[in-house]
């Protein structure tokens, strides 16, 4: 006879305990869910810079080079980003971060450890995507291939990589803000009433 | 349903720092107690509460039907006008919903009463889900309650699998969670709904809902102007359809959690809505709008803001005069009338029970108890089991 239990059969401890690893202000954000969608796989390479893709790739180093540089502009545009040097170090490792200026502010990011690259066998035009790695003891992402929406490519010694169309897919961008502090305004009238012993704001 | 009284593990605190359970202690005053405990029959469980809560969420399902549909119930729920459309759109597309507490008054016998519904931003939910369960996995492995002991909780894993649902049904990877400061308790649920989205794959980033910033876009965005795809806040509707960022709401196309069509259930409105669907239903209790007093017979009667937060503003009137206050600083939209009907006392103290659902399935129950007939939020949180 199975007993059947009224609760939780199993909950992972390890992962409910709070040994926080500092999490970035921003990764890109993908709109799609890799594992849903897209299930047609295909191989795709992981290169360090451009020479390794043109030493692997004799004939392609055009697209090599080429890819390399939307790779770049595109760690620009959606890398992780972190307000302090500290924080960006803390979860990339030391001297891995870069200071990087936009209209929204000063940013630090980690640099790019490589760009992902579908097979030039594939048919169709290639797709490219930078890659970030991490050297710090602290970070979950230590010695693993992840995209800047922290998606896990797994162990950084394995460089081929079988992938869905939509890893490829652009990250949104970040966008500039004109205006904050327009929720909570609640809180700030009910928190002057009384003594303070509110807790919650839920119920 | 009784009471036991318990030895509390000996290192208890050191667990709760280990796993991030910062407002077991509140204002100075326990709120997590396991000096006592609550013992049910499977049969008290499932029959007097399970059951009825799948139901009653049902029958406010179907207030949610009615009221969207019609201005007039509309005005009666003090819901601002601008939000008519947004709420029945999201209805009509059944923008799928997290979770819900129903608050319910049960002694062991009879049928429960339901008090009211925390459909929009129900709270004790880490302390339910994971800290209950996991002093129950430690007091039948110490050998202080016997093997066979259960719990009517399966929050965290329904709570994960909604998670992955919700992933499905908008196509996303990544979800912003955000709470007021400066409240430990709030900042401790969200972090917990965090930790059950990451454990459905999800990508979960944080950001406090005073940093909210409104795009140029015309997204919302979090601290580094990334844009806001989906939310769940730990913040009342009632309080975002009145402030400045209201009239970006629509435009901004959040994935909200929870909808927006909750904003019918955690409203006090439901209370008298029900009892016009579903009159005499054993589940309920009497209530009324307050322009339809006239037709409660009751000799005594709570009076309940539209909007409000762990029994603010409640006030209990008996033969038509005030007997019991609470202060608070809720009531500017209206009020409605509940007859009187006491939680069940165990010794000193008052009990009330919150039974929850994941979307629309029971998923288990939290107890707190209060010195005061009123449950306000200093009440403690105990643990149950099944026996």
């Amino acid at each position: 006879m199975t007993i059947q239990r009224k609760r939780s059969s199993n909950i992972n401890l390890h992962s409910m305990r709070k040994h926080f690893t500092l999490k970035p202000l921003v990764i890109g954000m993908a709109g799609v869910l890799l594992s849903a969608c897209g299930a047609e796989k295909q191989q795709a390479t992981v290169y360090t810079n451009e020479n390794d893709c043109v030493s692997a790739n004799p004939g392609h180093e055009q697209e090599c080079r080429a890819a390399y540089k939307d790779a770049v502009a595109e760690a620009e545009r959606t890398g992780p980003k972190y307000n302090s040097q500290r924080d960006c170090e803390y979860e990339f490792g030391a001297s891995q971060c870069r200071q990087y200026n936009s209209s929204g502010g000063s940013f630090f990011m980690p640099f790019m450890a490589g760009y992902m690259l579908s097979s030039f066998l594939s048919p169709g035009p290639y797709h490219t995507q930078p890659m970030y790695t991490s050297y710090s003891r602290n970070s979950p992402y230590n010695s693993r291939w992840i995209t800047a929406d922290g998606r896990d490519y797994g162990d950084l010694r394995n460089r081929n990589l079988r992938v869905g169309q939509n890893a490829y897919k652009p990250k949104p961008a970040v966008t500039k803000t004109m205006q904050r502090g327009g929720f909570g305004s609640s809180v700030r009238a009910k928190s002057s009433w009384g003594s303070s012993s509110k807790s919650s704001w839920g119920g | 349903m009784l009471r036991q009284l318990s030895t509390p593990r000996p290192d208890w605190q050191t667990r709760a720092h280990e796993f991030g359970f910062n407002f077991h202690t509140m204002h100075g005053e326990p709120y997590w107690d396991e000096s006592a405990y609550y013992q049910f029959s499977l049969k008290q469980i499932e029959q007097d509460l399970e059951d009825p809560t799948a139901e009653l969420h049902q029958m406010c399902l179907q207030v949610v039907d009615a009221v969207v549909s019609d201005d007039e119930l509309l005005k009666r729920f003090s819901i601002p006008e601008s939000f008519w459309q947004p709420i029945a759109d999201s209805w009509q597309h059944r923008d799928p919903s997290l979770y819900s507490r129903l608050d319910l008054a049960y002694n062991g016998n009879g049928p429960a009463k339901l008090y009211e519904n925390n459909a929009d931003t129900p709270t004790s939910l880490y302390e339910s889900g994971f800290w209950q369960w996991l002093w129950l996995e430690e007091l039948v492995d110490n050998g202080q309650l016997p093997r066979q002991s259960d719990q009517f909780n399966s929050l965290q894993e329904k709570l994960v699998h909604r998670f992955t649902a919700i992933a499905e049904h908008y196509q996303i990877n990544n979800m912003h969670f955000a709470c007021c400061k400066d409240t430990d308790e709030d900042r401790g649920t969200v972090q917990y709904l965090q930790d059950c989205a990451r454990e459905a794959g999800l990508l979960d980033k944080f950001v406090f809902i005073e940093d909210i910033g409104l795009g140029e876009s015309g997204d919302f965005t979090d601290l580094v102007d990334q844009p806001i795809q989906s939310l769940f806040k730990l913040y009342p509707w009632e309080f975002m359809q009145r402030e400045d960022f209201a009239p970006h709401i629509q435009a901004a196309e959040v994935n909200w959690l929870e909808p927006l069509w909750k904003s019918i259930l955690s409203n006090k409105a439901l209370m008298p809505m029900l009892w016009k669907l579903f009159p005499q239903h054993p589940n309920l209790l009497p209530s009324w709008f307050e322009d339809e007093l006239h037709l409660a017979d009751e000799s005594k009667l709570v009076k309940k803001p539209i909007f409000s937060r762990e029994g603010a503003n409640i006030s209990v009137l008996e033969k038509g005069k005030t007997i019991l206050h609470a202060d608070g600083p809720y009531g500017e939209e209206g009020f409605i009338y509940q007859a009187w009907y006491p939680l069940p006392q165990f010794g000193d103290n008052h009990t009330l029970i919150g039974s929850w659902l994941v979307d629309d399935q029971p998923a288990g129950i939290s107890i707190r108890e209060d010195k005061h007939a009123i449950t306000q939020d200093m009440s403690r949180y105990l643990p149950h089991i099944i026996l």
